[in-house]
């Protein structure tokens, strides 16, 4: 509960830093650093683990809630790319462990 | 217990949809907006004074080299706009007396509100102020800078904030003028904060660092509402043309910087 908790201030933080600071800085305004932080947690975070997924909806909501578009419209995009993260992890990719022979 | 999982997934998902479709169907979400955004505001007001004083402090170390050429250049500059300035007074006395030899009042200057950015969106071209329909902000209103360079229109308004369409936001379109000349055209919103100044008829012509500004014929599409005329839009950066088109394009570099935006002023009556 309390790692939620200080992941919803942390994406509360960065979307306003992304609407209020970066804009200011060459290529800012065009960078998404939400996205970037949801697809860099889903990747390296554990299968199991379910911030990657709390992270891209509260992320989305946030920048929804900063951003013209209507609620729901920065969900859906980050949503879908940390569970497309996720699946292709599960499916396609193997992490090299030691097998006992 | 697999399928619990997959039933548990689907059920969340349709509570969001529900969620988030009431959310946008009923007037709750400009509420939850304001909220947040007054909230935010001083969060954003500091982040946003902090993002100025940084640009404004690195764009100083890089341009340190042209310093000296671009004061030079400025010096020329304003010896020029002094002298122009001299004939503009001689012109401005005379432009008074034939109004009062005419009964003509003088022009009704601007009523503005002054107002403070808070943010960017993230991916639209368009602004966040600190003045909503409480402070008799409605739709449409122009935004100007201090220095009358065009910012963009009103957006959407809620009670204690606005959001401002961007001259860049690809929903604005209003006719233009080329200062000192008679070549119309109509400027357009490109996104990513790029603005043309498109429909330039072929025989007319135009030059890179022309100067635009608002003429009162208003917008092409009735989204751009009508702009008072005069006010500054932009310099041609580039011009594109086509040899067998009636019509050609420039691009225009805007009066005002993003990045530099801290106050800006609504046109509430014109």
């Amino acid at each position: 509960m309390r790692n939620i908790f200080i992941l919803i201030i942390f994406f509360y933080l960065v979307a306003l830093l992304q609407t209020s600071f970066f804009p200011h800085f060459p290529m800012g305004h065009l960078s998404n650093f939400v996205l970037v932080l949801v697809i860099v947690i889903n990747l390296f975070e554990a299968q199991e683990g379910k911030l990657g997924l709390l992270g891209a909806f509260f992320g989305g909501f946030f920048l929804d809630i900063f951003s013209e578009n209507f609620l729901g419209f920065w969900v859906i995009i980050l949503l879908t790319t940390a569970v497309f993260i996720k699946f292709v992890l599960r499916k396609y990719v193997r992490f090299p462990t030691f097998v006992q022979v | 217990m697999k399928l619990d999982c997959k039933r548990k997934i689907a059920i969340i998902s349709v509570l969001a949809a529900i969620f988030f479709l009431a959310l946008n169907l009923t007037p709750f979400d400009k509420k939850i907006k304001n909220s947040f955004y007054l909230v935010s505001s001083p969060i954003q007001n500091i982040f946003w004074g902090a993002g100025v004083r940084a640009s404004g402090f690195f764009e100083f170390i890089i341009e340190m080299k042209h310093l000296k050429e671009e004061n030079e250049e400025l010096k020329l500059q304003v010896q020029n706009l002094l002298a122009e300035n001299e004939v503009l007074k001689d012109f401005k006395e005379e432009n008074k007396m034939l109004r009062e030899a005419l009964g003509i009042g003088l022009e009704k200057e601007f009523q503005m509100a002054l107002a403070r950015v808070l943010g960017k969106d993230v991916a639209q071209d368009s602004i966040l102020i600190n003045k909503g329909a409480q402070d008799g902000i409605s739709e449409g209103l122009p935004v100007i800078t201090s220095q009358k360079a065009l910012i963009g229109r009103i957006g959407q308004v809620y009670s204690n904030f606005s959001k401002v369409l961007l001259i860049s936001h690809p929903q604005s379109s209003f006719d233009g003028k080329v200062t000192d000349s008679e070549v119309l055209g109509v400027v357009k919103g490109e996104g990513n904060l790029k603005v043309a100044f498109d429909f330039i008829p072929r025989e007319k012509e135009i030059k890179e660092g022309d100067v635009v500004i608002t003429s009162a014929l208003g917008g092409e599409r009735a989204l751009s509402g009508v702009f008072p005329f005069g006010l500054l839009v932009g310099k041609v950066r580039r011009i594109e043309r086509a040899d067998p088109e009636p019509f050609y394009w420039a691009e225009l570099s805007p009066f005002f910087n993003i990045g530099e935006l801290e106050k800006v002023f609504i046109i509430i009556n014109y």
